[in-house]
């Protein structure tokens, strides 16, 4: 544990105070949360009468119901799939070749180029907007679902290479020279050696990419057109028009679009928390 | 030997330096040469106009309005989710119970998309039904009805503070990371010694905190450049362009008006920008690395 755990307020009523504050504060943290999630069990009629922020008499599910049955947000959701795992798996595969030759196989100027890379992940994406835009337009790839997948799998690649070269710096250099020994190539090294290992950092990446590109809005914002191209979070900012006022509706698409990044939330917090700090300090 | 070396450097490196070459290390060169150009988006040939787009940059009302609204924005971000994460992480160490449970539901947001974040937070100050006017009207006895994201003078802060409410999760598991690594005999001592509590912190903890404060700040400020989402989904600008950022102002000049060339021109301000953070970032943390090490 940390350094002021236990030894502090402990005992001295301190402790009590500070339960007290920090209830407070994750309630209020909570409240916009709960509000979602009322509304969504909530008639529109209800919510417009001011009746929002109380429990839910009955268990009303038309909300639910109404998404649905409504086409468009199961295709939402298939094309967001289609791009995020693809993307996920290539911006992984990408930074575990990248983070293993900076570990592992370094060279002069390597650290440049490294950190040329791993900076790529501050930047604003406005910059890159226009030429990629271009360029997916000469490519025919407008309307598709390929941009996303290719620049998911290139923008993913700062934060993969920078987790895994990290990771590989802690496997001991014993270990591969002993292998190179047993004339086993790089290659072997590289996924019956280091990658077994690795999988805790594996776990991290792909909990933070699948969140990341699941929850994404921009790319498909400048990159899709028609209905049948959008992903979920595009999807449900365009429904805003047709359920403009079926507050409860909109709720309950919010919390349908969530779900997945709240399950992988929920059993991999430790590993998403880790990635975060990882990746901010050893920038 | 050391060409088996050199052909697998080859051969891993190659792939991803390709991708990330061709995805973003060349679009950006190619943002520098539209800057110079009056490209519409849809004609074969743009022409060259100098440094006209520049120009017409610091002339123009609507980016001075959106690089103050953007430095405002930087302004909160150095303050609401660095000072929120940091209180919260404080608590948290003091060894409370239950602070598992509490560290999930503060870090919760940060994994929502901003563009329900956005929904959620249009329904706090949405002005008939929303949290705030109804706490508001609970409070004072009378009946608010303020449209928090429909005056020019509030919403930009509207957006700030539901962004802050995302971005203080990741501040304060930041700073918890940093509060382990304070040597705990250091504070024993003190405790010891009958160094009060608020003394601890301002002596002992935020100093030795520094690391972590430099890496919270520098990522709020380079996320507060990039907050796109959450504003497009709340004012998208508005009203009247009063919340207008740098990239929303790019956005809107590029693919609402088309003014591809002005709006490279305007990337090329905001890569300049970012650069320059990032450079004083990567500076302090080495500075940092050599007194630590």
């Amino acid at each position: 544990m940390s350094a002021a755990s236990e030894h502090k307020h402990v005992g001295d009523g301190w402790g009590a105070v500070t339960f007290i504050c920090l209830t407070v504060l994750a309630l209020l943290f909570l409240a916009p949360t709960i509000g979602v999630l009322l509304s969504a069990f909530k008639s529109t009629r209800d919510i417009a009468l001011g009746d929002l922020w109380s429990l839910p008499q009955a268990l009303y599910l038309d909300n639910f119901a109404e998404i649905f049955a409504n086409p468009s947000v199961r295709i939402y959701l298939v094309n967001t799939l289609l791009v995020t795992v693809p993307a996920t798996a290539a911006s992984i595969a990408l930074g575990v070749a990248a983070g293993y030759v900076f570990a592992k196989l370094p060279f002069r100027g390597s650290d440049l180029i490294f950190l040329g890379v791993v900076s790529g992940m501050f930047f604003p994406p406005q910059i890159i907007l226009i030429p990629l835009f271009k360029l997916f337009n000469a490519l025919g790839l407008i309307d598709t679902l390929w941009p996303m997948i290719l620049i998911h799998s290139a923008m993913g690649i700062p934060i993969c290479t920078l987790l895994m070269r990290n990771f590989f710096s802690t496997v001991p250099n014993a270990l591969r020279e002993a292998a190179l020994l047993e004339g086993v190539n790089e290659w072997q090294i590289l996924t019956r050696v280091a990658l077994p290992i690795s999988l805790p950092a594996l776990a991290v990446l792909a909990t933070l990419q699948f969140t990341w590109i699941w929850n994404d809005f921009l790319w498909p914002l400048i990159f899709t057109q028609s209905d049948d191209k959008r992903t979920i979070m595009l999807g449900l900012v365009s429904l805003r028009g047709q359920y403009s006022v079926a507050w409860g509706v909109q709720g309950a698409l919010s919390i349908v679009a969530s779900l997945p990044t709240q399950v992988i939330f929920l059993f991999f917090q430790r590993f998403f928390i880790r990635g975060m700090t990882m990746g901010a300090v050893k920038g | 030997m050391e060409s088996h070396v050199r052909f697998w450097r080859v051969v891993l490196l190659a792939p991803p330096l390709l991708v990330f070459g061709l995805f973003v290390l060349w679009p950006l060169a190619d943002s520098f040469r539209y800057s110079v150009t009056n490209w519409n988006g849809f004609s074969a040939d743009a022409a060259f106009v100098g440094l006209e787009n520049f120009r017409k940059i610091f002339t123009d009302g609507l980016f001075a309005n959106a690089i103050v609204n953007s430095a405002i924005w930087m302004a909160a971000a150095l303050v609401l989710p660095t000072g929120a994460g940091l209180a919260l992480a404080l608590l948290l160490d003091s060894g409370v119970r239950g602070a598992g449970v509490f560290k999930s539901i503060f870090y919760l947001p940060i994994c929502l998309s901003s563009v329900v974040v956005g929904q959620i937070w249009i329904w706090i100050f949405q002005p008939d039904w929303g949290l705030l006017n109804t706490a508001l009207s609970a409070a004072s006895g009378e009946t608010f009805g303020f449209a928090w994201l429909a005056k020019p003078g509030t919403a930009l802060y509207a957006v700030i503070v539901a962004w802050s409410w995302q971005q203080t999760g990741l501040a304060m598991v930041i700073f918890l990371a940093g509060l382990t690594a304070i040597p705990r005999d250091l504070l024993e001592a003190a405790e010891v010694d009958g160094v009060a509590y608020l003394k601890q912190i301002s002596h002992i903890i935020l100093p030795m905190l520094r690391p972590a404060t430099v890496v919270v700040i520098a990522l709020s400020v380079i996320n507060s450049l990039k907050g796109f989402d959450i504003l497009y989904i709340m004012t998208g600008g508005g009203p009247f362009n009063s919340s207008d950022t740098l990239a929303m102002f790019m956005y809107d000049e590029s693919f609402k008006k088309y003014k591809m060339g002005y709006g490279s021109a305007i990337s090329v301000v905001l890569f300049v920008i970012t650069l320059t953070i990032i450079f004083v970032y990567f500076k302090e943390l080495k500075k940092m690395d050599e007194i630590y090490e």
